[in-house]
């Protein structure tokens, strides 16, 4: 049980800690390609979170705000 | 709406220049282009070392004799020149360009302090006399020449015309100085390299630029190499001879004209040169002479 | 002119005010470039279970963004599903399975702010169906550091549920659930981006599924979710492989973990490919019950309700609630066309069983349900 807390903390620290060089404006080129992002397709995404919610137990992540449904 | 790019190569002030921007067609796209371009050449025409009716060939033939009266775009031009020459601590001075009688650039001949003491007692901003609209160069063989931000300026001009007649989109390149009239038609910005100074297809980094200006001063536009030393173009004015601290300084700034300055100030400053940088409060990359790069960017404003 | 003694205060303004004076290098301020898009999806859903088809799904959408005077960007979107199929009544049992049809209507509005370093925005939600509404609103901020390579995400929101089954197993019941959201977007080098988001979820009132026997919930759901995810650019082919990684938690003792990946790969010419790969592992409720029935009354009674259990006692057949192990498995490909449209393919299949659970095992007897899914869309740039 321990390990389940320690786990988000250990990652929040690696993630804070990584990447100490820091990445300057001009070699940001990549980083700007949707694909690069974390949003991705708005609708696409709605309904994969949809499908996922109504045949898994486990639920959202990503996001809040969504709002439920009574999903059969 | 997202328009197709088009691009507008041209020669001027002796160097290879561009026009891009995005317009609904490409006959729209040629008047914005061909208005902008009159203008750059406009500029060049007005402010030529080499035609003896331009504005500056005048002033400079008076040397020493009598007054010229400047028109109101020449006046501002010199009240521009004159704030360098005191935010530059004497370096920036537009008097300077005699020098180039000893420096042909073309040879690899370091000229001697013989040669050079006669042209540095015509090398004196402060002692130019600049009232009621006219200009008086008081020594004969005194010159004055707008090269120093000269092309800065027709860029920041081209992209003024462009902008009032509704370009969103593109650039104005005029020999490696940039003003940028937007990002690119579909919001993504410019994705620009900086010519690395030692290697002629070479990038030495990448900034994104959706709006402002990007200009750089190098050591390796005009220059020789002679016994492993580089000789560039940029001579401090106190002594005639090239600065050799920096290879090449960058600058994003709000105007083009004001990142030339900047970036030729900092190459004329030399050691103190970063200080200044930081006193401008603008955007820089600069590469020593040892290779080494120095930056320092504002997030936000003109590059991402 | 004497060579002056600034301050670096004053410097910077004298020459930025020196050169605005040149004249004619400035055109009439105006708003930076701004772009809007229009996306139209539809999705062609269903899944079965060997002997039984089970759920089919045709849902339409349509979602709009717009940036709206300089600071602000709006964005709204509708969808209608078309539902209709058999649902098991009791865990993957086909004599009895209830027959539904039903239209949900949902749409959601989100207003977001736009700051030198950060976003702000609010947002609604509202979806009704002939047996559930649901509103809910969230408030949504994210901050940046000065240099731009970190991001930190917090959130806020609510929603409350109103629910009226068509069988009147009950009447006009509700849940309400409020959420949190802390995250930190990291960029880590120029190929790499990282993000960690942690949420939690709070509800009280009606969880059970009405049209199930003996569903019997707690009235009360604690959820943590921990979600990790990095996307990385491989200069070596120009593509981009999405990874991520959530580990989900509720007081119903369902412990969950997905693992996702996406590899995108442009192609040239405008097309891109996306091949997707999903494995999703998950504990069974603890008062999920397997198919083994009362000794007496047989299926679905739970074992021990001849004997005289409390009947109030949680419970539930519901599948979804079982152990199990999941694998997705799909494939995207995109097309640009032009500078302002592109259009995409999406077709997936899913499939679930029992005994794919991972390092432990999975609730046994239930009927392994697949799944397939088609998406198409169409967005419009301008």
């Amino acid at each position: 049980m321990k390990v389940r807390i320690f786990f988000p903390l250990i990652a929040s620290a690696l993630l804070a800690q990584a990447g100490c060089t820091t990445v300057q404006p001009w070699e940001k080129g990549k980083l700007a390609k949707p694909e690069m992002t974390f949003g991705g397709d708005r609708l696409e995404t709605r309904y994969a979170d949809h499908i996922y919610t109504s045949r898994e137990a486990a639920a959202g992540g990503a996001g809040v705000g969504g709002g439920g449904c009574g999903c059969n | 709406m997202v328009d197709a790019v088009h691009r507008f190569p041209f020669e001027s002030m002796a160097s290879r220049c561009e026009i891009r921007l995005a317009a609904p067609n490409a006959g729209t796209a040629e008047a914005l282009a061909q208005a902008a371009i009159a203008e750059v050449r406009r500029i060049e025409r007005t402010y030529s070392r080499y035609r003896a009716d331009s504005i500056v060939s005048r002033i400079n033939a008076a040397a020493g004799c009598y007054r010229v009266e400047c028109d109101a775009e020449t006046w501002q031009l010199l009240a521009y020149a004159d704030h360098l020459y005191g935010a530059s601590g004497g370096l920036f001075d537009i008097t300077s360009g005699v020098l180039r009688r000893a420096w042909d650039f073309r040879k690899p001949r370091v000229p001697g302090p013989d040669e050079l003491a006669p042209l540095l007692a015509l090398v004196d901003w402060a002692a130019v006399r600049r009232e009621d609209g006219a200009i008086f160069l008081p020594h004969a063989g005194m010159e004055i020449d707008f090269g120093g931000f000269g092309k800065e300026y027709a860029a920041d001009r081209a992209c003024a015309i462009l902008q009032q007649r509704g370009a969103r989109h593109g650039y104005v390149n005029l020999g490696g100085d940039m003003r940028f009239i937007g990002p690119q038609p579909d919001g993504r910005p410019w994705s620009i390299g900086i010519q690395d100074p030692r290697k002629a297809d070479g990038i030495a980094a990448s900034i994104a630029v959706s709006q402002g200006a990007l200009t750089t001063s190098g050591d390796y536009e005009r220059c020789f190499d002679l016994d492993g030393k580089r000789y560039c173009h940029v001579l401090d004015p106190r002594t005639g001879m090239p600065v050799s601290h920096w290879r090449s300084v960058s600058v994003l700034a709000p105007l083009a004209a004001l990142g030339g300055s900047v970036s030729t100030i900092a190459m004329l400053k030399e050691a103190d040169a970063l200080a200044f940088l930081e006193a401008s409060g603008l955007a820089y990359f600069a590469i020593d002479s040892a290779g080494n790069a120095h930056h320092h960017s504002i997030s936000g404003d003109y590059a991402s | 002119m004497t060579i002056s003694k600034q301050t670096p205060q004053e410097l910077a303004a004298s020459l930025l005010a020196a050169a605005l004076l040149l004249p004619g290098v400035r055109a009439q301020a105006d708003e930076p470039p701004q772009n809007g898009s229009i996306s139209l999806r539809y999705l062609d859903y269903a899944d079965r279970q060997p002997g039984l088809d089970r759920i089919h799904a045709h849902s339409p959408s349509v979602s709009v963004t717009a940036p709206v005077a300089g600071d602000w960007s709006v964005e709204g979107t509708l969808t209608a599903d078309d539902v209709s199929g058999a649902s098991p009544r009791y865990h993957t049992a086909i004599s009895g399975a209830s027959h539904m049809q039903d239209e949900r209507k949902a749409g959601d509005v989100a207003v977001t702010r736009y700051f030198r370093r950060g976003t702000l925005t609010a947002g609604a939600a509202y979806s009704t169906e002939h047996d559930y509404v649901s509103r809910a609103l969230s408030l949504n901020g994210t901050l940046s550091s000065e240099d731009n390579n970190t991001t930190w995400a917090f959130g806020l929101a609510g929603s409350r549920d109103s629910i009226n089954p068509v069988n009147h197993v009950v009447v006009d019941e509700h849940k309400r659930t409020v959420s949190v959201l802390a995250g930190v977007t990291r960029v880590l080098t120029p190929n790499d981006i990282a993000q960690l988001t942690l949420t939690r979820t709070n509800g009280s009132g009606y969880y059970n599924d009405p049209y199930k026997l003996f569903d019997n919930r707690p009235r009360s759901r604690r959820e943590n979710t921990v979600l990790l995810r990095w996307n990385h650019y491989v200069d070596a082919t120009g593509g981009t492989t999405r990874l991520g990684y959530r580990y989900y938690s509720d007081s119903f003792r369902i412990r969950a973990h997905t693992l996702s990946g996406e590899y995108v790969q442009p192609l040239g010419n405008g097309w891109t490919i996306v091949p997707e790969l999903r494995l999703y592992s998950q504990s069974a409720a603890w008062f999920y019950y397997d198919p083994v029935y009362d000794a007496t009354l047989g299926a679905p009674f739970p074992p021990g309700f001849s004997n005289g259990a409390d009947p109030n006692r949680l419970s539930s057949p519901d599948q979804r609630l079982s152990g199990f192990g999941a694998v997705t498995v799909g494939l995207k490909v995109a097309r640009e066309i032009g500078k302002l449209w592109t259009v995409d393919v999406k077709v997936e299949g899913y499939e679930q069983r029992g005994s794919w659970r991972l390092f432990h095992d999975g609730s046994p007897g239930l009927a392994p349900l697949r799944a397939r899914v088609l998406q198409v869309g169409l967005t419009r740039r301008w």
